[in-house]
């Protein structure tokens, strides 16, 4: 991962916000293509993780980056990070493309979003700003060592995956999961210290 | 409401990921509802989600995909709103997530002296079940452990049993190892939400009477 000073994260992430606002609000196609850059290589990564086919991963990226044009509007800054944000869109496409293989054949579909809709409000719980939050983590993330950072990633991603990283990272399978218990604990505390 | 059990942190993280299984999704959510603690947890789990996002290394889109879907772009048409789903008979439950509340769910029905269950029913294939249990006030749950893991969310009354005390909101997460004698000290009914995978050995004489009868 890169590690970035604060202005450089703030400044980062308020760019990827104001692009996404470009798109809600003018529908601003060069503002898109930025975006697409940017994240559709990286969904696509996400979702080879995944066990995605190469093809189909292509496909969900892209994918990914039309629910960003479709969803624009309901982006709201204050409330969530954009990176978060398109995170969400992505691992919610994530969720879909595994239940379409098991259902085979079966013909309906079920909204994933409402899934994570789990209080009343319209709004998420914004006791603290998207911008203070996108950069605590930022800043708590920055003090992580490689490896740490290594598995923090894992957490997103099923065990198939954490069998790669094992060999890639030359541990046994077993040593992953504590390492990934340890590396959330240093990051929870880290969280925590710079609330 | 007052929580003083949560999900454990791997849940959270799990949930905030994506990765658990329908079963187990709906008994993390619905401790979300009375619990912003854990929200303000996945909410910044979401965060971190969004940092490896962006720092993944990029794989190489194909040849053409940006123009692709640029030329979709135009035939876009926005999300409307779904028409609002049938609801089902969940809709008198208190503190489930909106969500839950339009699946189906069959009747209650009667498992044991004092306790009902009521299965819902997920509309995508799960390996974790998911039911409502209700048990009167001053239930003594028969003795269990399970072949697989538990998840406890209090919907309304409270129980008690050698992990503590567990009122609305309150999570309770077994993986197979505890032994639970759990007793309703609610003066109302207790109604939980489980999520549950494998199956519950009953111990005891009654249990292993009852066993086959269950079928929990």
């Amino acid at each position: 991962m890169v590690k970035e000073t604060p202005n450089g994260v703030t400044s980062d992430a308020a760019r990827w916000a104001a692009l996404i606002e470009a798109v809600a609000t003018r529908g601003d196609r060069e503002a898109f293509a930025t975006l697409f850059e940017h994240f559709a290589p990286r969904i696509k990564t996400f979702m080879r993780r995944s066990g995605v086919s190469e093809q189909s991963a292509d496909e969900l990226a892209q994918e990914a980056l039309l629910a960003v044009w479709s969803k624009a509007r309901l982006f709201d800054p204050g409330s969530v990070g954009a990176t978060a944000w398109i995170f969400t869109i992505a691992r919610n496409l994530r969720i879909d493309v595994l239940r379409r293989e098991k259902r085979a054949g079966r013909e309906y579909t079920v909204e994933i979003d409402p899934e994570f809709h789990v209080d009343e409000g319209p709004q998420p719980d914004a006791s603290l700003a998207a911008s203070q939050l996108e950069s605590r983590v930022r800043n708590a993330l920055a003090h992580l060592s490689g490896d740490q950072l290594r598995v923090i990633e894992l957490s997103f991603f099923d065990e198939q995956a954490h069998a790669e990283i094992a060999q890639t990272l030359q541990i046994p399978l077993g040593t992953v999961k504590s390492r990934m218990r340890l590396a959330m604990n240093r990051l929870r505390g880290l969280l925590g210290d710079l609330s | 409401m007052t929580i003083h059990h949560h999900p454990p942190e791997e849940l959270l993280v799990a949930f905030a990921a994506g990765l658990l299984d329908l079963g187990q999704h709906v008994a993390v959510a619905t401790h979300l509802v009375g619990c912003p603690h854990c929200r303000d947890a996945g909410r910044t789990m979401e965060h971190v989600g969004g940092a490896v996002l962006t720092d993944l290394p990029p794989t190489a889109m194909s040849s053409g995909a940006l123009a692709s879907v640029e030329a979709q772009l135009g035939r876009l048409v926005p999300p409307t709103a779904l028409p609002p789903r049938r609801a089902a008979g969940l809709a008198d439950i208190p503190g489930l997530p909106p969500f839950v509340r339009e699946y189906a769910a069959g009747p209650w029905r009667w498992i044991a002296p004092k306790v009902h269950l009521r299965p819902i029913e997920l509309p995508v294939a799960s390996p974790t079940r998911v039911f409502l249990l209700r048990s009167r006030p001053g239930t003594k749950m028969i003795e269990h452990t399970h072949t697989g893991f538990e998840m406890s969310c209090v919907l309304s009354g409270s129980f008690v049993h050698a992990g503590g005390h567990f009122g609305p909101g309150d999570f309770d997460f077994g993986d197979g190892t505890d032994d639970h004698e759990i007793m309703i000290d609610s003066a109302e009914d207790c109604v939980c939400l489980i999520a549950m995978q494998g199956d519950l050995k009953l111990n005891g004489m009654i249990g292993r009477l009852l066993q086959p009868l269950i079928r929990m």
